[in-house]
């Protein structure tokens, strides 16, 4: 079939010449080495709008940096083309020649002939020149399209959002109160602390949980940097980036406005209620959390204790571990068998997680002093009755039946209630248990995807005081980099509605957008898509979405792609 | 640039262009770095590959496979496979029977039925659909999703080829529906629906009206 005719006009679109210069890189032999760059420099001549074509033996050499320059000086030249190797590695540089020798730096243009090309095809010197050529007849075209842009800048509010206060959200609130940041710290109950306000003596230190957690609640209160809301939750957030208006619900239904650059999220955990399981009354099968009031009261103890593992959770309910349960059993165990050393201590588990030192010296201990570690399968859970318990061990493959006057289960521990609702106040997702989803498990393990929201403790999942404190360390260190900027720059690749007249406020870019960079606002012609470039991270979701076509990408605009894609197939 | 970049226009505007097939690879199901794009970009693959098979041509020319940036071997097979393909299928509109202008005018009627609204939108609303539910909850199966896009998609394809044969000449619905390979009483029922828009007039000719594109 014929190509129809959309000769496009080789004139930039201020009306100006179009000087486009291109720089073929030999990578020494890595490109040079399997396919013809003299050639390919040949070619690139020719092209339309080319009016300048030079070879390179590195050109991300000081060499090869400073002929771009001269090129870019000598001819005027208005586009730079370099076919090289990866932007990933290079395209900082080469942006940064360009403006250094006076050229918007997204008036340049990288061709990948080595990764893409050279590396690929060593065996086909001729195909592969011929293909370097297509690339760098595609890389012309769409550099003849190419507009200057300028990076965005937004300012950032000096103050921070925190939103739980348990030890996770104490410790970064002070983490970033003492650097000098205003924290408004919002704890939904009474009380600040969070569990720890349930606990006795916690492990590994051995020291007393109300104590540390008291510690911190008055070093916060005392904070000129923090104000402390309690009784309080978030129930409304607007904004982004840099400039979050939040609105607080408080006692009473009294609202207050707040304005904050970033967010902490720190809301904890919450353990199950194991009504039904195991003949769970309160009174003679309890919880851990309840147990631990026993322990800490520290009046008569019960004797003969039987703990049982995984309760609620590994199932096909809730297949997760919970991770710090049975390090809690244990702790307990032990707390016990420290004051009534003839206790009978059994530990009904299925697999035992006591990860780290710490841990792992305390299970030691624990088998050291006399109690008893039994298997058991999830097909054949414990059987609870009066005074006993009945087991069939997994190891010996026979019934087991231990006296019990005490059963404490070690329940599933679950996110905190509101976090569904903070999911959608914050636009930040949970994963399938309903645990918030960092934005990447190696690489950003206490950002989410939405830039300059942050998470840390046992909300991410369950974990120990210490893995607390060392996150929600990590989330202050992560936001201070935000705070301390005062501002935030983004790569001008964004999406801009470039027609709002057409816009019919449908809704649907700003449903899809993953980071809430788009917003309705009304307006005096209607319901309209606002972009919030700032927020905004070039995805173009919204552009492929838009059924009126009024969105358009910086930088990688519809006409400039297929300017590139008419180029590639109409060969040379 | 991430999969849910390409829009359903990219990816009939090649076709248009001289290209054979098309390819679209993506990051790993679950896995887009942007959160849904590539979930999204199935969508659409899939959309335009409803519409190429409405126009006739042959649905192997538009594929899309999702692969890790660390799986290169991955995406040489990926390429490799359908390149074997398009190479049994052979250049465009030659096993489907559809060449010269008619191709052109298919592939320009398919061009300007994903640049229109109503294709946008069914496209733009599957995510929903199928995934957080209509106004009233309902969410719908892929299946049924199909269904309702060939249906929407084959009216609108057939609407714009309408429009851009009798844009050409002027002729007569018996006619119109020869060139079109479909039955005379349609295409006078759409006919009248274009009419009542004024998309199209109608004039004397000799023994039966002739259509215009307005
Ligand atoms: C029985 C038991 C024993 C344990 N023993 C030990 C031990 O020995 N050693 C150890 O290291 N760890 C232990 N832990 C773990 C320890 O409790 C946690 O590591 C710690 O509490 C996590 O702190 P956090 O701040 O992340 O969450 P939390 O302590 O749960 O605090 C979260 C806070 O956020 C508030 N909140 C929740 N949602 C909202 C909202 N939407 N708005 C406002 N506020 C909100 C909650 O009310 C709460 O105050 C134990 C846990 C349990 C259950």
């Amino acid at each position: 079939m014929t190509a129809p005719d959309n000769s496009s006009s080789q004139e930039p679109k201020d009306g100006e010449e179009l000087r486009i210069g291109v720089f073929v890189c030999r990578c020494g032999t890595n490109i040079a080495g399997f396919l013809d760059t003299e050639t390919v420099r040949e070619y690139a001549q020719t092209l339309p709008g080319v009016v300048f074509a030079k070879e390179n033996l590195f050109t991300c050499s000081e060499a090869g940096v400073s002929e771009i320059k001269r090129g870019i000086e000598e001819n005027r030249l208005n586009r730079v083309v370099v076919a090289a190797c990866t932007p990933r590695t290079h395209e900082p540089l080469f942006r940064a020649t360009c403006e250094e020798a006076g050229l918007n730096p997204f008036l340049f243009e990288f061709v990948n002939i080595r990764e893409q090309c050279s590396w690929v095809h060593k065996s086909a010197r001729d195909s592969a020149t011929n293909k370097a050529k297509d690339l760098v007849r595609m890389g012309v075209a769409r550099a003849a399209l190419l507009e200057a842009q300028t990076e965005i800048r937004s300012p950032v509010v000096a103050s921070a959002l925190i939103i739980g206060g348990g030890i996770a959200g104490l410790s970064a609130a002070l983490s970033l109160a003492k650097r000098g940041f205003e924290v408004k710290l919002v704890e939904k109950k009474e009380e600040m602390g969070g569990m720890l306000r349930f606990l006795g003596r916690i492990y590994p230190a051995d020291v007393d949980a109300r104590e540390i957690v008291s510690a911190r609640i008055e070093e916060a209160a005392n904070h000129p940097n923090i104000e402390i809301f309690t009784s309080t939750q978030v129930s409304d957030l607007r904004g982004y980036i840099g400039n979050y208006t939040a609105t607080l619900r408080g006692p009473e239904d009294r609202s207050e406005g707040i304005t904050v650059g970033v967010i902490i999220v720190a809301t904890g955990i919450r353990a199950l209620v194991p009504e039904g399981l195991y003949g769970y009354d309160g009174r003679r099968v309890v919880t851990q959390i309840q147990f631990e009031q026993e322990l800490r009261k520290g009046g008569d103890l019960p004797h003969q204790v039987v703990f049982i593992q995984c309760v609620g959770s590994r199932n096909r309910e809730r297949v997760y571990c919970s991770r710090i349960c049975c390090m809690t059993a244990v702790r307990q165990a032990l707390m016990l068998k420290e004051k009534t050393p003839s206790a009978g201590v059994h530990i009904l588990y299925r697999d035992l997680q006591c990860y780290g030192v710490e841990f792992e010296e305390l299970l030691r201990k624990a088998k050291k002093v006399g109690v008893r570690f039994v298997a058991f399968r999830e097909e054949n859970p414990p059987v609870v009755d009066d005074g006993s318990v009945t087991v069939i061990s997994d190891v010996l493959g026979s019934e087991l039946t231990v006296p019990a006057d005490r059963v404490v289960l070690s329940t599933a521990l679950l996110p905190d209630e509101s976090g569904a609702a903070t999911s959608k106040l914050l636009k930040v997702p949970v994963d399938a248990d309903g645990f918030f989803l960092e934005a990447h498990v190696k690489l950003r393990p206490l950002d989410f995807a939405t830039e300059g929201i942050f998470v840390c403790g046992a909300c991410r999942w369950p974990c120990t005081v210490s893995e607390s404190i060392a996150q929600a360390l990590g989330a202050a260190g992560r936001a201070s980099v935000y705070l301390a900027a005062g501002e935030v720059a983004v790569e001008p690749i964004v999406a801009v509605l470039f027609d709002e007249d057409k816009c019919r406020g449908c809704g649907l870019c700003a449903s899809l957008c993953p980071y809430s960079a788009i917003e309705m606002v009304e307006t005096d012609s209607g319901t309209k898509a606002r972009m919030i470039s700032v927020a905004c991270k070039g995805c173009g979701v919204c552009a492929s979405t838009c059924y009126r076509r009024v969105i358009r990408m910086e930088h990688y605009s519809d006409e400039q792609m297929q300017a590139q894609i008419s180029a590639c197939l109409k060969g040379s | 640039m991430c999969a849910g970049r390409v829009d359903t226009v990219h990816l009939i505007h090649p076709f248009l262009e001289g290209a054979d097939g098309v390819f679209v690879g993506s990051c790993l199901a679950g896995e887009c770095h942007y959160d849904t794009g590539n979930s999204q970009a199935v969508g659409r693959v899939r959309l335009v590959r409803i519409i190429l098979e409405s126009a006739g041509l042959d649905g192997r020319r538009l594929a899309m496979k999702m692969m890790s940036s660390a799986e290169g071997p991955k995406f040489v097979e990926y390429v490799t496979r359908f390149v074997q393909d398009l190479k049994e299928v052979g250049p465009l509109g030659v096993i489907e029977g559809i060449t010269g202008e008619d191709l052109r005018i298919k592939l320009t009627a398919a061009l300007r039925a994903v640049e229109g609204e109503k294709v946008r939108w069914v496209a733009g609303k599957r995510y929903e659909f199928t995934e957080t539910g209509n106004l009233y909850g309902e969410t719908f199966t892929d299946h049924e999703i199909g269904r309702m896009f060939r249906e929407i998609v084959a009216d609108e394809c057939d609407l714009q080829e309408m429009l851009l044969r009798l844009g050409k000449e002027a002729m007569t619905a018996r006619d119109l529906a020869a060139r079109m390979k479909t039955s005379p009483p349609v295409i006078v029922r759409r006919l009248s629906d274009l009419l009542r828009l004024r998309m199209v007039e109608m004039s004397d000719g000799e023994g039966a009206p002739l259509w215009k594109a307005t």
